[in-house]
């Protein structure tokens, strides 16, 4: 079962990044979303030894590491920030600008 | 044994005060002189903090919780990082001073100080902490923050830079976050030291190098070195002038230290390879820099070019990595955010007695001449930047020649010549086109402005540094000869021997 789990992060990775390259900011920021979720999904997978097998219930086979869990809270919580800020800042942007478009937010060229 | 408690004051010091001023923020002023209370003390902590370790010569670590070493956080101030602390605390509380006789509408914002604060405690805690996990966390203060105070600035392309800043930042904190993963998969460990003595152990791990150039990633992005740079020129212009001054020469220095740290202590084994990526980022940085630099017609986006630079000099120093280089590294990163910090600061000084808010060249030139005084600081400044003596300046650049010849890398050291060269053409020209052209709008010049105290004062320590060098040269060549000998840190940290 590991890899589908290793497939499944991959793909979500991949999905990620094409939607960040868009060129909206709305589809961009969700790529972005993706990708943050595909990383988490990563970190925890860091923390299986067996990618199946769940924390402390069986007396057989290794406990999987609570340490990843942990970090994967603390990143969620960052990432929420993070993306929240960003949705705050492109309100503000599409507003000014009337764009929804990365190519036209330029007006800082020297 | 010391009181390593120590270690939590610059960081808890100014988080504290960051929701103290927020609780009074219907009073702008009161939040300020509060603001720069809480940076003064946390200011003095650190210097405390740097006699402490620098007297005693030891590592000072604190493991948070009482949780066992490598399970817990451990606060590690070593030499190093307590300079680094020191460095960012005094230019952050000269930054506060700058805010308080500033006309900025910013600052009136009640959020202004105690963002100002959170950057405080980002920066320390990110220099503090001995663990990547937590490094993270205070990295992403940092970055919020930075991104905040620029977006509420009064350019109004604050936002739109903020933007830049802020996306490039998540996508280097997403590979923060892999690296941080693809390490803990192979040695189950995230503190620094336990991770470097294990990778010593075993250096065959395949994600080893995965790991390593994902950090190298994202302390890229953190330091604004060349290829991943773009951000930087806008986002150093749009800002508040006492931030862009904060952005520009401390909180670049980050990504300076996880450079010291990756090829000093994580990553000792592999530091060859990394160094000869940093010798070629660093090149490129101090080419690019330099003429963007010249090539620019605005006051502020010139010096942030101009930081491009410094740090791709400061890169190649790691990238020699000799102990004459690194102690070339840390009076460089010193001197440079002192001399960066008061020349943004001056530029404000200049743009707030503009007639019209802008930095470019064609609105401030002859404003220069209601400000005589400042310009003998610019002048200074700028022979500072291009390393002429009496400076600071000339110091670190005369280290930075010692250990490049030491090194034989004349290539290097004939770019970096030319590259001295090109920062005094455009600081000279600045200064020219500011204080001698005679403008065209002269008489609508404002006479009154934001106050150069805190860039008098940050340019005066540049000159006393640039005559009174010996104690910071010897404090550099004792953490570069702690930097070389890894084990002094690792002792500290993880105990016995």
């Amino acid at each position: 079962m590991e890899w589908l789990t290793a497939l499944a992060i991959g793909t979500l990775f991949g999905i990620g990044v094409f939607q960040l390259l868009r060129r909206n900011v709305i589809r961009s920021i969700i790529g972005v979303l993706i990708l943050l979720n595909s990383v988490n999904l990563f970190l925890l997978s860091a923390g299986a030894y067996q990618g199946t097998q769940a924390a402390y219930t069986t007396a057989v086979g290794q406990p999987s590491d609570a340490l990843p869990q942990a970090l994967v809270l603390t990143a969620i919580v960052i990432g929420l920030g993070g993306v929240a800020f960003v949705l705050a800042l492109i309100n503000v942007i599409s507003a000014r600008y009337q764009t929804s478009d990365q190519d036209q937010i330029s007006g800082l060229r020297n | 044994m010391l009181n390593a408690h120590i270690l939590l004051l610059p960081i808890l010091l100014p988080l504290a005060g960051a929701m103290v001023t927020l609780l009074v923020g219907n009073r702008p002023r009161y939040q300020g002189s509060l603001a720069l209370l809480v940076l003064l003390a946390s200011l003095f902590s650190s210097l405390v903090l740097l006699t402490q370790v620098w007297t005693n010569d030891q590592t000072m670590s604190l493991q948070l919780g009482g949780w066992q070493v490598p399970f817990g956080i451990s606060l590690v101030g070593d030499l190093l990082s307590a300079t680094l602390v020191v460095m960012s605390q005094l230019v952050l509380t000269l930054g506060v001073i700058y805010s308080l006789g500033a006309k900025d509408q910013v600052m009136n914002i009640r959020t202004y100080y105690p963002f100002f604060l959170m950057m405080s405690t980002g920066l320390t805690g990110a220099f503090l902490t001995g663990d990547l996990f937590n490094f993270f966390v205070f990295a992403e203060l940092l970055v919020i923050s930075g991104a905040a105070l620029t977006a509420i600035s009064d350019d109004r392309f604050g936002v739109e830079a903020a933007y830049k800043y802020f996306y490039i930042s998540l996508l280097a904190s997403i590979f923060l976050l892999l690296g941080i993963g693809t390490l803990y998969i192979s040695y189950g460990t995230l503190n620094m030291a336990d991770l470097s003595q294990r990778i010593r152990a075993d250096p065959g791990q395949p994600l080893l190098s995965i790991g390593a150039v994902l950090l190298f990633a994202t302390f890229m992005v953190k330091s604004a070195a060349f290829p991943l740079h773009f951000w930087q020129p806008d986002f150093h212009t749009a800002s508040p002038t006492a931030v862009s001054a904060m952005l520009s020469s401390v909180v670049v220095k980050l990504g300076v230290y996880g450079f010291l740290r990756m090829t000093t202590l994580i990553f000792i084994d592999q530091a060859e390879w990394i160094r000869g990526l940093l010798l070629a980022v660093g090149a490129l940085g101090i080419l690019y820099g330099g003429f963007a630099a010249i090539g620019t017609d605005n006051v502020k986006r010139m010096l942030a070019y101009s930081t491009i630079a410094q740090v791709g000099f400061i890169l190649v120093a790691i990238g020699w990595g000799t102990p004459l280089a690194l102690a070339a590294v840390v009076f460089f990163a010193f001197s440079h955010s002192l001399i960066k910090a008061g020349m943004l600061m001056l530029a404000g000084a200049i743009v707030s007695r503009a007639p019209i808010k802008s930095a470019a060249f064609e609105v401030v030139t002859g404003v220069g001449k209601t400000a005589p005084a400042l310009g003998i600081f610019f002048l200074l400044g700028g022979l500072a930047l291009a390393g002429i003596p009496p400076t600071s300046g000339f110091i670190s650049k005369l280290l930075f020649f010692r250990s490049g010849i030491e090194e034989q890398d004349f290539l290097l050291l004939g770019l970096i010549a030319v590259a001295s060269l090109l920062t005094l053409i455009y600081a000279i020209r600045a200064f020219q086109r500011i204080w001698w052209v005679p403008g065209v709008q002269e008489t609508k010049t404002k006479k009154a402005g934001d106050s150069f105290a805190a860039p008098a004062v940050l340019i005066i320590l540049v000159l006393v540094l640039g005559l009174w060098p010996e104690p910071l040269v010897r404090l550099a060549e004792e953490i570069s000869a702690t930097l070389v000998t890894p084990a002094s840190y690792l002792i500290a940290v993880l105990g016995g021997g």
